[in-house]
C-alpha cells in the first residue's frame, strides 16, 4: 500500500453519484430485510396453524394466512416486538457508545487547549455545511489510536466523539474531513439504519431458534400428513443459513453507508484530498505500531460496539494486507476502495 | 371492485400526492430562508468576532485604529444597503471586511511578541474558523437552493408548483460574485 497521496492519480469526486447509487442499494438491503422479516414471521404463523389444522394442506393455510382468513398472530406479535425493541434501543444507545473510554465533553467553555478548541470550531463550522437545525455534543476519548465515531438519530442524542490521538495528528483541513465524515453519518440516519437493521435480524435468528427447538420436540407426535416435512426442513436449513445472510446483509448496509458518508464529506467540503490524506494518516498508523495499537484496542473495553461506527475499522489493520479474507468480513470497504471512490487511483 | 370504487382509491391517491408535494415544497421554501439568514449570522457573528479581535491587538500597535475604524464603516455600509435592499453594494462591504481579515494576519507576523502568545494562536484560529463559517454558511444556502429548484422545477412537481404559484413558486438568487468581481479575483496574484 503507497504511502503518500503522491503515489496516486488525482481526479474530482462524483458524490452526487455516489450518494445516489449507495442510497439505492440501502433501499434495497432494507426492503430485503423486511421481505425476510415477514417471512419469518409467516412461517412461525404456519408452522403454529400446521399444529392446530393437522389435516389441511400446507398450501390452504398459507393462502388462508396472506388472506387474514386465519390471523397471522405471529407475525404481528413479532411486528410488535420488533417495534419495542427498537424503542428500547433508541433509548439507550448514545449512553452505551461511549462505555469503557476515558472521555470528556468539549462546550467553548470547558475547552482546554487550542486543540480542543479548534475541534470544536471545526464541528461547528461543519454543523454550518451540513444544514443542521442543532450542535451535536463532541466528545474527545483519551486514548492514543486514530478512529472517530459518530452516534446518535435526533437532536438530543447526535454526538460525536474523536480520540486524542486523532486530533494531534491530523490537521486542521484532515480534521475537518473526519467531522464532515461523522457528521454525514448523523444526518444520512446511519445509526438508526444499522441499528434497526441489527435488532431485526436478532430478534430473526431469536425466532427460528425457537420454531427450532418447538420442531424438534415436536417432531414425535407430528403425524407428517399434510407435508409439514417440507415446513421442518425449511426450518432446519434456514436456522443454519439465517445467521449467514443476516451478517452479509449488515456488512453490505455497513459499507455502502461507509461510501455515502465518504461522499457526505465531500459534498460538505467540496474537496477530496482531505478526507483521501486523513485515510491514509490513519490507516498507516494503524499498520506501523501495530502491537501497541492492540493493546491501545484491546485494554478498552466494550471496543466492539464501536467497531462498526468508527471511521476506520481496527479489525482491518492487523490483516489487511495479508489477503481478501479480512475484506469479506470487514465492516468498512478496504481503504483503496475508498480512495478509488474518493476519486483517488493508485499510479501503477 | 367496482370503477367507482377504482375511481375513488385514484382520487385519494392524486389528492395524496399533492398534499405531500405541498408540503415538501414548503418545507425547502423555508430551509432556503433559514439558509439566507444564516449567512446574516454569521456576517454579524464575523463583525462582532473582528472587533473584539482589533481590541486585542490594539495594544501592540497603532495600526489598528484605522483598521478599527475602517471594520466600523464598512459595517455602517453593510447595514445601511441591507436596508435599502441593495444587495450589490452589501456584497460590496462585506468583501471589505475580509480583506481586513488577511491583513491582521500579516499584523501578527510583524509582532514577534504578539505571534507567540498563546492568545495570538487562538486569534489566529478564531479568523479562521470565522472566515469557514461565513463561506459554509453560504455554500448551505446554495445547496438548498439547488434542491428546491430542483424539485421545483421537476416533473409533476412543477404542474402542482402551477396550481399554487403564490405560495410555491420562489426565485431565490444563487450566492455569487458578480463578474467583474470574479475577473479581479481570477487575476489576482500573492504579493510578497
Amino acid at each position: 500500500m503507497p504511502q503518500s497521496l503522491d503515489q496516486y492519480a488525482h481526479s474530482a469526486a462524483d458524490w452526487r453519484k455516489t450518494l445516489k447509487i449507495n442510497n439505492q442499494k440501502t433501499l434495497t438491503v432494507i426492503g430485503f430485510f423486511v421481505l425476510l422479516y415477514s417471512a419469518m414471521g409467516l412461517l412461525a404463523d404456519l408452522y403454529l396453524s400446521s399444529l392446530n389444522y393437522p389435516d389441511v394442506p400446507l398450501s390452504v393455510l398459507l393462502s388462508a394466512l396472506l388472506t387474514f382468513k386465519i390471523q397471522p398472530v405471529a407475525t404481528l406479535i413479532m411486528f410488535g416486538i420488533a417495534a419495542l425493541s427498537l424503542f428500547v434501543t433508541f433509548s439507550f444507545h448514545d449512553r452505551l457508545m461511549l462505555l469503557g473510554t476515558q472521555y470528556r465533553e468539549i462546550t467553548p467553555t470547558t475547552a482546554t487547549s487550542a486543540e480542543e478548541q479548534q475541534l470544536y470550531n471545526v464541528v461547528e463550522e461543519m454543523k454550518i455545511a451540513a444544514g443542521l437545525q442543532f450542535m451535536p455534543r463532541v466528545y474527545v476519548i483519551d486514548a492514543d489510536y486514530m478512529n472517530a465515531f459518530a452516534s446518535g438519530y435526533s437532536e438530543k442524542s447526535a454526538l460525536v466523539a474523536i480520540t486524542r490521538g486523532l486530533i494531534t495528528r491530523l490537521n486542521r483541513a484532515e480534521l475537518q474531513a473526519v467531522m464532515a465524515h461523522e457528521l454525514s453519518h448523523i444526518r444520512h440516519m446511519d445509526i438508526r439504519l444499522t441499528l434497526m437493521a441489527s435488532v431485526l435480524a436478532n430478534l430473526m435468528v431469536m425466532v427460528i431458534d425457537m420454531l427450532f427447538y418447538n420442531a424438534l420436540f415436536n417432531r414425535r407426535r407430528s403425524n407428517e400428513k399434510n407435508g409439514s416435512g417440507a415446513l421442518l426442513a425449511a426450518i432446519m436449513i434456514l436456522r443454519y443459513l439465517l445467521p449467514l445472510i443476516n451478517i452479509f446483509l449488515m456488512l453490505y448496509l455497513s459499507r455502502t453507508r461507509e461510501y455515502m458518508a465518504d461522499a457526505g464529506s465531500v459534498e460538505l467540503l467540496r474537496d477530496n484530498q482531505p478526507l483521501a490524506s486523513a485515510l491514509l494518516k490513519i490507516q498507516q498508523d494503524h499498520q506501523s505500531s501495530q502491537e501497541a495499537q492492540r493493546y491501545a484496542y484491546q485494554s478498552t473495553p466494550h471496543e466492539s460496539i464501536r467497531r462498526e461506527a468508527y471511521i476506520f475499522d481496527p479489525v482491518q489493520a492487523g490483516l489487511e494486507s495479508t489477503g481478501s479474507l479480512s475484506d469479506l468480513f470487514s465492516t468498512h470497504p478496504s481503504i483503496s476502495d475508498r480512495l478509488k471512490a474518493l476519486g483517488f487511483r493508485q499510479k501503477s | 371492485m367496482g370503477t367507482k370504487t377504482v375511481i375513488i382509491f385514484a382520487l385519494i391517491a392524486i389528492f395524496g400526492f399533492i398534499v405531500f408535494t405541498y408540503n415538501r415544497l414548503i418545507a425547502l421554501i423555508e430551509a432556503v430562508r433559514n439558509n439566507q439568514k444564516q449567512i446574516d449570522i454569521q456576517l454579524d457573528r464575523r463583525f462582532k468576532v473582528f472587533e473584539s479581535l482589533i481590541n486585542v491587538v490594539k495594544k501592540y500597535m497603532d495600526y489598528e485604529q484605522t483598521t478599527l475604524k475602517d471594520v466600523v464603516k464598512l459595517r455602517s455600509q453593510a447595514e445601511q444597503a441591507k436596508a435599502a435592499g441593495d444587495e450589490k453594494s452589501r456584497i460590496a462591504a462585506e468583501n471589505g471586511i475580509s480583506t481586513i481579515a488577511g491583513k491582521l494576519s500579516v499584523v501578527f507576523e510583524q509582532y514577534p511578541e504578539l505571534k507567540a502568545s498563546q492568545n495570538c494562536i487562538q486569534l489566529q484560529e478564531e479568523i479562521v474558523s470565522t472566515e469557514n463559517r461565513l463561506a459554509f454558511a453560504k455554500q448551505s444556502y446554495n445547496d438548498s437552493v439547488e434542491n428546491y429548484n430542483a424539485t421545483k422545477k421537476s416533473f409533476f412537481t412543477s404542474q402542482i408548483t402551477g396550481l399554487f404559484r403564490a405560495k410555491l413558486d420562489f426565485n431565490f438568487l444563487y450566492w455569487q460574485l458578480d463578474e467583474a468581481k470574479i475577473a479581479e479575483q481570477e487575476n489576482y496574484t500573492v504579493k510578497l
